[in-house]
């Protein structure tokens, strides 16, 4: 606390919050939250990826930036309805995704890891220029739907709505995504060829097209991720590449393949890093990637991971 | 075994006879096109300055939330040099431009500045948005004997440090400095009472730090009862600043000061009524909210009345002033041939070919000792008001007023308005200089 | 005995470069060198012992924010050089230490992680390391041995001599070790790690050797950065910065002794070329990339050789 008429010229971040302490953690994690929901987007897509392709997906995170710039055009540009324009940016980097895998990851499963690495790390690359050609390198900003403006009160202060439709967006697709898996025909064939991709194929599963189809669906949840972004956050060229590390992160805190693991991997990710600006902003990103390092030593597998 | 060693030696030798031959070859193409772009030799005793071209290097940012800066300041600079070479160019030699994109990366920055100098051949360079960047081309300017005029970059030590201390002479700045976030600001908020707590959202890197300091500091000195309630730093690429926004909220400042600029400065506006934010504070100053870019992001924001007038900024040129001819034959020739107001980036650039134009024909002369004697002490007549180089470090002196940020019928785009003027001496430091600490 | 010959006219060439070539075109061959000695040290660790590291970046910032750290308070370039190379030593042997227990995927992502630590104090630790903004104005200190004698390093010549000497001096260095019982243990782990362990070779022993001196050469290209530059920024920490040596390798040749060094001179005349016609030069480096994987995963060096690399 500074005492009133000193200035803070020192250097230690200062926060005089005047004794409401509780309501402001609350209030800072209520907004870490909401950010982590789009790294459990970009995260879930990234961790079914491995967990059945055994493809670690660098263009992932460009996957989302392509989401984003889908979204804008549909709904920013061309006057699209929102939710159509989100459809419609899915449908678009599901095609996308579908090209990566079947044309180019598929030829080199039976390679090294460092190619699968390299190769999307091509990727990166390629998507990150192209959207410079076709969009133009300047950051895009599209207007906010009307329907998602204000505020609610929470703990006393004006939370956004629109940050709340993130979160309950976020917890929706988490149900699904866990529904999809443990309850539909389509979701025990892809855990059963995550577990053994030779017994899956033996019973008949047609295994490149369901790889295909599980690295189309993981592209429209990172797609998705981008796309609701859109009216509150920049387009621009290297938004993904600049979330994949997060990414990586998250999925190997959670464990590599698991889903609840990358849940709960984004919570831990989003809420520290709105809690590192208010609290320890200097070595928030270190510590981030110290716990990515220490899990990776003592629990490579993560914590949710067996 | 033996086998093995025999075929990768015959190996060996292809691998490097190919390896000498590519390098060759490709050194050699490097070094041809080298060659190409050199300044020509000129007729001799026909042009007073010795070469058909004068080449300016410029760089800035061209790419990502920033962008606009880059043009801006190409649009500008390629202006005036269509202006310059249509009425015969500089003692009769045309200009040419080759503008580089600094990534906002100060080793960039500095590649390009040598890429330019030694390689293009450029005879002047200018720009650079960043000041982190500038702060790394000013040491090696020497080395490379060349001028640079920062167009953008605004940190005080690039001319209190560089210049003033350290000598650095290759250094101009026709940009207004940092007082305009830091000390202008002060000026402007020691005559409201009520506001006694601020809170910063600033930049993490040099820009930012150096605002701040300067507007703790000056304030601080006309109104001791001021407190600095909260801080929250976001560096380059920061997508949302909800956290940001919500951390120095919690402190319940009365006012806001924040740097993130350009696009970066639109999401922060977007975000801050996202929050509330301008339900509850008294005052929000966006330092160069003044920007055409920023003022274009939130102007359906400010149709709508949604900042409560509470929105201030300022810039390093505004468009609508001073009332002079010679701005707003400056506005409407950039109107007409890019469809857009002019930032201060632009009018910044557009200036600095006019100041080059005048070095040059008043030392006749290209070399850097000659042309920096020339600008020293230079008062120039510009769009922005007439600027004088102050001779003790290089940093051009004239006035820009900060204001509210409102809709006039005027203009498509919002505008300062209840614009607050100071002469420029009211508010610039003068040497010497005390250094400010420029902590957290 | 040709082989020889050829490096010999090779050296030669280099040697006489500054006498025809322009001072940017020196300044280019110095970053050509300085990749290819952190080429060199990367493919140690991937082509010759099969670990592919996301975080060499690391240390080649720990070396060139160290000689950074000194030049600004003891400009001497020996000094500098020799600080750098030391504190990236010491990194690569604490962290290796800790990496190399773990294999493919795992080991990638570790380093990456411990990479990325790295990076992230270098661009946050303002006080130390000049946050974003980095360290500015390091001098190209002279190359001295107090006493002995002092050469001054302003000109850009003189600075080049110094690398390439340097440079020369590592590539032998390095043909020695590939050619060493060393080299051929790493390349026996890298091809079967059981066989090699049941023969009683300490595979960790032999693989924590093997990454520090992956580390050292990256810390020794990245001392010679500051001098050059006159700046160090954090995205000299950054894994994107990891993928340098990663690509020109691939380039140049992943299971040879030269393709680092190849594919480093390609990287930049590739850059160089492309930059010339278009702004998007990564698009076109990203194309090479797929190209490269899906169909020519020895580099270029297996294209004149017609060893076709392996699998």
């Amino acid at each position: 606390m500074i005492p009133p008429g000193e200035p803070d010229l020192t250097g230690s971040p200062s926060f005089d919050i005047e004794g409401k302490e509780m309501e402001t953690l609350a209030f800072q994690g209520l907004v870490g939250l909401s950010v982590a929901m789009y790294l459990w987007l970009l995260a879930a897509g990234l961790t079914i990826v491995f967990g059945v392709l055994g493809v670690l997906n660098f263009a992932h995170g460009s996957l989302f930036m392509l989401g984003a710039y889908f979204a804008f055009t549909f709904y920013g540009l061309w006057g699209v309805n929102f939710w159509l324009a989100i459809a419609l940016s899915l449908v678009s980097v599901a095609v996308v995704g579908y090209l990566m895998e079947r044309f180019f990851l598929r030829h080199i499963y039976n390679q090294d890891h460092a190619y699968q690495l390299l190769l999307t790390f091509g990727f990166i690359l390629i998507l990150d220029d192209a959207v410079k050609i076709v969009w133009g390198g300047v950051a895009k900003i599209p207007p906010m739907p009307s329907f998602f403006e204000g505020t609610v009160s929470v703990v006393g202060r004006p939370f956004p709505v629109y940050n709340l439709f993130i979160i309950g967006a976020g917890l929706f697709v988490a149900v699904l995504v866990w529904l999809l898996f443990e309850k539909t025909w389509w979701g025990k064939m892809v855990r059963a060829s995550a577990s053994d991709r030779e017994m899956a194929g033996a019973i008949g599963i047609n295994i490149p097209t369901l790889f295909t189809g599980v690295f189309a669906f993981g592209a429209i949840l990172a797609a998705l991720g981008g796309a609701l972004g859109t009216p509150v956050r920049v387009v621009a060229p290297g938004i993904g590449a600049a979330m994949i590390i997060q990414a990586f992160i998250i999925t190997v805190i959670g464990g590599l393949g698991n889903l609840k693991g990358a849940f709960v991997g984004a919570l831990i990710v989003g809420t520290l890093s709105a809690y590192g600006i208010l609290l320890f902003p200097v070595f928030e990103l270190f510590l981030i990637f110290l716990i990515m390092a220490v899990v990776l030593m003592i629990k490579p597998q993560g914590l949710f991971g067996s | 075994m033996r086998e093995r060693k025999k075929i990768s030696r015959r190996a060996f030798l292809k691998t490097a006879a190919a390896g000498i031959g590519g390098i060759t070859l490709g050194l050699k193409g490097i070094e041809a096109s080298a060659q190409d772009k050199t300044p020509a030799k000129a007729k001799p005793a026909r042009k007073a300055l010795g070469v058909d071209v004068i080449k300016l290097g410029g760089q800035g940012v061209i790419s990502g939330a920033h962008a606009d800066y880059g043009w801006q300041i190409q649009g500008g600079a390629t202006l005036a040099i269509e202006e310059i070479n249509a009425k015969g160019g500089v003692l009769g030699s045309k200009l040419e431009l080759k503008f580089m994109d600094e990534e906002l990366k100060p080793a960039v920055a500095v590649k390009n500045a040598r890429y330019l100098a030694t390689e293009w051949g450029a005879h002047l360079l200018f720009g650079v948005d960043s000041s982190g960047s500038a702060m790394a081309i000013g040491p090696i300017l020497p080395e490379l004997d060349r001028i640079c005029m920062f167009d953008h970059a605004s940190t005080h030590r690039l001319t209190e440090e560089l210049v003033y201390e350290k000598g650095i002479k290759q250094i101009f700045r026709i940009a207004a400095p940092v007082y305009q976030e830091g000390n202008l600001a002060a000026m402007i908020f020691k005559e409201f009472p009520n506001i006694k707590r601020w809170a910063g959202i600033h930049c993490d890197y040099e820009y930012g730090y150096s605002s701040w300091a300067l507007f703790k500091d000056t304030l601080k000195k006309y109104r001791p009862d001021v407190e600095f309630v909260a801080i929250a730093w976001a560096p380059f690429w920061t997508m949302d600043f909800s956290s940001h926004i919500s951390a120095v909220m919690a402190a319940n400042p009365d006012g806001i000061h924040a740097t993130p600029w350009a696009g970066e400065g639109v999401m922060l506006l977007r975000q801050a009524l996202m929050l509330g934010v301008f339900d509850k504070i008294q005052a929000w100053f966006q330092c160069m909210g003044a920007s055409v870019d920023i003022l274009e992001g939130i102007s359906n924001e400010v149709a709508a009345g949604k900042f409560k007038d509470k929105l201030w900024a300022t810039a390093r040129y505004i468009h609508n002033y001073p009332d002079t001819p010679e701005n707003k034959k400056f506005v409407e020739a950039f109107r007409k041939r890019w469809n857009r107001f002019p930032n201060y980036s632009a009018e910044n650039a557009y200036s600095t070919i006019y100041v080059f134009k005048a070095a040059l024909e008043k030392s006749r002369s290209l070399k850097t000792a000659d042309l920096v004697k020339a600008i020293e002490g230079m008062k120039i007549m510009t769009p922005a008001g007439e600027r004088f180089f102050r001779p003790e470090d290089h940093q051009a002196i004239y006035a820009v007023p900060g204001g509210r940020v409102v809709k006039d019928p005027n203009y498509p785009i919002p505008v300062l308005g209840d614009l607050k003027v100071f002469p420029a001496q009211a508010y610039y430091r003068n040497p010497p200089f005390e250094p400010l600490k420029m902590g957290k | 005995m040709k082989t020889r010959l050829a490096i010999l006219l090779l050296i030669i060439f280099l040697a006489f470069l500054p006498a025809f070539a322009g001072k940017y075109l020196l300044y280019v061959t110095i970053h050509i060198l300085l990749l290819s000695i952190f080429s060199l040290g990367f493919n140690l660790l991937f082509g010759y012992t099969g670990l592919l590291s996301f975080g060499q970046a690391g240390f080649y910032a720990v070396g060139a924010y160290g000689c950074a750290k000194i030049l600004l308070v003891y400009p001497s370039l020996l000094a500098g050089i020799l600080g750098g190379v030391a504190l990236a030593g010491v990194a690569s042997l604490l962290l290796g230490f800790l990496c190399i227990r773990h294999t493919r995927i795992y080991f990638s992502m570790l380093t990456l992680s411990f990479g990325m630590m790295i990076f992230s104090l270098a661009w946050k630790w303002r006080d130390v390391t000049g946050g974003d903004d980095g360290l500015v104005g390091i001098p190209r200190a002279p190359l001295e041995v107090p006493g002995v004698f002092k050469i001054n390093m302003a000109a850009m010549e003189s600075y080049y001599y110094v690398v390439l000497g340097l440079s020369l001096l590592a590539i032998y260095l390095f043909l020695r070790i590939v050619r060493s019982p060393l080299g051929l243990t790493l390349q026996g782990i890298r091809d079967s790690e059981t066989r090699a362990a049941c023969v009683g070779v300490s595979v960790r022993k032999y693989r924590l050797l093997s990454f520090t001196i992956a580390g050292l050469y990256a810390g020794l290209a990245g001392t010679l950065l500051p001098p050059l530059e006159s700046t160090v920024t954090p995205p000299v920490a950054h894994w994107s910065y990891s993928a340098e040596p990663v690509l020109a390798t691939l380039l140049g040749g992943i299971y040879s002794f030269s393709g680092p060094i190849v594919g480093s001179v390609l990287f930049y005349l590739l850059k160089d070329i492309i930059v010339r016609f278009t702004e998007y030069w990564l698009i076109c480096l990203g194309i090479i990339v797929v190209v490269l994987v899906m169909g020519f995963r020895g580099g270029v060096v297996s294209i004149f050789l017609k060893e076709g690399g392996r699998r």
